[in-house]
């Protein structure tokens, strides 16, 4: 028995290329997933980086458009406003209607307006979720949800 | 030889794993020196900024979704001087687009302290000159001219007025530091201006935070309707010219529920222009006379003391009075407008004379403690609690007061003695025009924030009088209407009112020359829709309420009843019979 545990050592020992060639595999090993991991956070940050900077675009395109409406809503409140529509009626033949003037019908089933909802309601949140957790979590919290996750979405 | 290899490899691990080690301990010996915390704090100074995000101001619309206040883009332009390529071209062409002298301009480049990266040339430039200096801009960079280089532009928001005086005297004002004064911008400013919200926003775009969402400010809708208060200003204009008056108001409220239609007043101003309020008024309460300023109301103040008197059982329609021209009260002499004496009236024929003398009778025949429980109750003395700034409370002296004296029983009951607000009146009013109870002033119908809409509800200010008493003031006050003949009168609709010519309290004494005169109305009588008072100050062609302020309500009447779809009484029963 003892015979044979030194057979097999002396056997190992007579490789000793084999020794090498485990201490580069493994060396290899550990470079390759080294670089995976490195190229994958590298394409992570990346993103995030390109994504991030496209938020902060969006977010001026998104003030620019709501100072545009706001334009938009204020040049239609001038044309609209009464001394521009009270001197485009006169221009077009119109005037003032008198009393006597006016002539009133009974439409069955009719109730007068009232003043209603004047804007399109919505709920809105009290804070938006504006960034997807991808583009805001790291590496290591990515990699902490996918175990918990079990690997599956 | 191979041990002579080995024995320069280990020397040379020996070394680089020194080295190693220096560097390692260097940087440790870094990271942990005093000095790291400086840099890292100076590190931190360019690793991004306090934002502050301010909501844009809430709009302000009328009754029928009219925009009365919004908000425009301005700009601020300013001059990154690191990034100054040609101070004199950038001072010539700024100079020339925004009025500003070209030494001016300069100085404002040149002379700027060195810690300065920016220096603002000039604010709230308008969108169109903006827009052509990027143009002038953009068309030197196409030729590669970069002269221009350096000229910045920041946009933010300036209030917007798009009916420029319309309602002034209700929406008040904002100024450039962004705060409301008078009317709604002042009483709701917290509102309409909402809540900045500051974040640290880091320049790493890796490290792209979330930036809450800043809500804008709340939207008001108000109660007035913009067509009706563009004619009642017309209206109102018109009459100081027509009767020379000075200044006046003339407010329009739906005595059902207290909404205020229209409000009008002089001198208005341009909101687009507010430094005009300092050439247009000595102090804050001429911004809005409806609310702000209190004055004597004369014989419209009679609708209180008659309902007060028939409420307390103190007369009935039916009874008689016989007017010899004067009464005694407190041992002084009160006589009637025009001196004479009227003879046997009832109470309609004190009402459609007008007479004083039957007036302060009434009043002493209640006592002071029932009169003025009755006037204290109709809310004079108090505020209406308008939700518009600055509002007066006026004065009601009573009984214990230092300056009341026995004849201001007399007095008060027509007017003189007491002060009120034209909406002062209105909210007394409107409990003729509604069963007996008063309703409170209001000029907001809904708030509108993030998509969710809040009504306002009227709201009750108590019941003076009975319902039988407001019935029978109203039928009184229709009959003497008609039987006068009165300017006030509008064909096809039953109205109610009452006339009131004031002589004007000095430091002399009253005035013998000028007056205020006023009207106080409202309509169909059987089912009022709407409530009319009328003021104009000192009219230069006839000091009488009748000649002037009565014609006044008639024309507010009359476009009161086109706009919001009234039909004559016989139209509007037969309608409702079918």
């Amino acid at each position: 028995m003892q015979a044979q545990a030194t057979q097999i050592v002396h056997a190992y020992k007579q490789a000793p290329w084999r020794v090498q060639r485990q201490y580069v595999g493994a060396f290899l090993l550990f470079v390759i997933a080294a670089s995976m991991i490195a190229a994958l956070y590298l394409s992570v940050t990346a993103q995030a980086a390109v994504t991030g900077r496209e938020i902060q675009e969006l977010r001026v395109e998104i003030t620019g458009i709501q100072r545009a409406n706001a334009d938009l809503e204020t040049q239609l409140a001038d044309l609209t406003s009464t001394a521009v529509m009270e001197q485009r009626a006169l221009q077009l033949g119109y005037r003032p209607v008198k009393p006597g003037e006016l002539e009133y019908l009974a439409v069955p089933g009719f109730v007068a307006p009232e003043p209603g909802i004047l804007l399109e309601a919505q709920d809105v949140p009290e804070f938006e979720q504006i960034i997807p957790a991808e583009y805001t979590q790291s590496l290591l919290e990515w990699l902490d949800e996918r175990i918990r996750l079990g690997g599956g979405q | 030889m191979r041990q002579q290899y080995a024995v320069r490899s280990l020397f040379l691990v020996f070394c680089f794993a020194l080295v190693g080690l220096g560097i390692l301990a260097q940087m440790i010996r870094i990271q942990n020196s005093e000095q790291a915390s400086i840099f890292l704090s100076q590190g931190d100074l360019y690793a991004g900024a306090f934002s502050t995000f301010y909501p844009e101001r809430g709009e302000i619309y009328d009754r029928n979704g009219y925009l009365l206040a919004g908000n425009r883009t301005v700009y601020e332009v300013g001059v990154s001087l690191a990034d100054v390529r040609d101070a004199e071209s950038v001072a010539y062409i700024l100079g020339t687009y925004l009025g500003l002298t070209y030494e001016e301009t300069l100085n404002k480049i040149t002379d700027s302290p060195k810690a300065w990266q920016y220096v603002v040339i000039q604010d709230y430039v308008d969108a169109g000159v903006v827009a052509a200096l990027q143009q002038l801009i953009q068309q030197m960079k196409d030729v590669d001219d970069n002269r221009l280089s350096g000229i910045a532009f920041k946009p933010h928001y300036q209030r917007s007025y798009p009916e420029n005086s319309l309602a002034s005297n209700v929406l008040g004002f904002v100024t450039r530091d962004g705060r409301g004064y008078f009317g709604i911008e002042e009483k709701y400013n917290d509102l309409l201006a909402g809540n900045p919200v500051q974040v640290w926003v880091p320049n790493d775009p890796n490290k792209a935070t979330e930036i809450p969402r800043v809500p804008n400010g709340t939207t008001l809708v108000l109660t007035i309707n913009r067509d009706l208060q563009a004619r009642v200003e017309a209206i109102l204009d018109d009459a100081l010219v027509e009767y020379g008056a000075g200044n006046g108001a003339i407010v329009v409220m739906n005595p059902k529920n207290g909404e205020i239609l229209a409000m009008a007043t002089t001198p208005r101003m341009d909101l687009n222009n507010y430094s005009a309020y300092f050439s247009l008024y000595n102090d804050g309460s001429q911004y809005n006379p409806s609310i702000g300023t209190a004055y004597e109301p004369g014989s419209v103040m009679k609708i209180l003391t008659m309902a007060a008197a028939l409420d307390a059982g103190a007369v009935t329609p039916q009874t008689t009075y016989v007017d010899t021209g004067s009464i005694q009260v407190g041992g002084i002499t009160i006589r009637n407008w025009n001196r004479d004496a009227w003879g046997q009236q009832d109470m309609t024929g004190c009402l459609q004379h007008s007479l004083n003398v039957c007036m302060a009778w009434i009043s002493t025949q209640m006592g002071p403690q029932a009169f003025y429980g009755y006037m204290e109750r109709f809310g004079l003395g108090h505020r209406t609690g308008v939700d518009l700034a600055d509002e007066a409370m006026g004065r009601l002296k009573t009984p214990g007061d230092s300056d009341w004296y026995n004849v201001d029983l007399g007095t008060n009951a027509f007017g003189q003695g007491v002060t009120v607000t034209p909406l002062q009146m209105l909210m007394a009013a409107s409990a003729f025009a509604n069963d007996g109870k008063m309703v409170t002033p209001h000029i907001l119908y809904s708030m509108l924030r993030d998509g969710h809409q809040y009504n306002v509800p009227s709201q009750y200010g108590g019941s003076p009088i009975s319902a039988q008493t407001a019935q029978t003031l109203n039928d009184m006050l229709a009959n003497s209407l008609e039987a006068e003949a009165s300017g006030a009168l509008l064909p096809g609709y039953r109205l109610a009112g009452k006339t009131g010519t004031a002589q004007i309290p000095t430091e002399y004494g009253y005035d013998p020359s000028s007056t205020n005169v006023s009207f106080i109305g409202w309509g169909p009588v059987d089912d009022p829709q709407f409530m009319i008072y009328v003021w104009l100050q000192q009219p230069t062609s006839s000091i009488w309420s009748s000649d002037t302020a009565a014609p006044t309500f008639a024309k507010v009447a009359e476009q009161t009843v086109i706009l919001l779809d009234l039909p004559p009484d016989n139209v509007r029963l037969t309608l409702s019979s079918r």
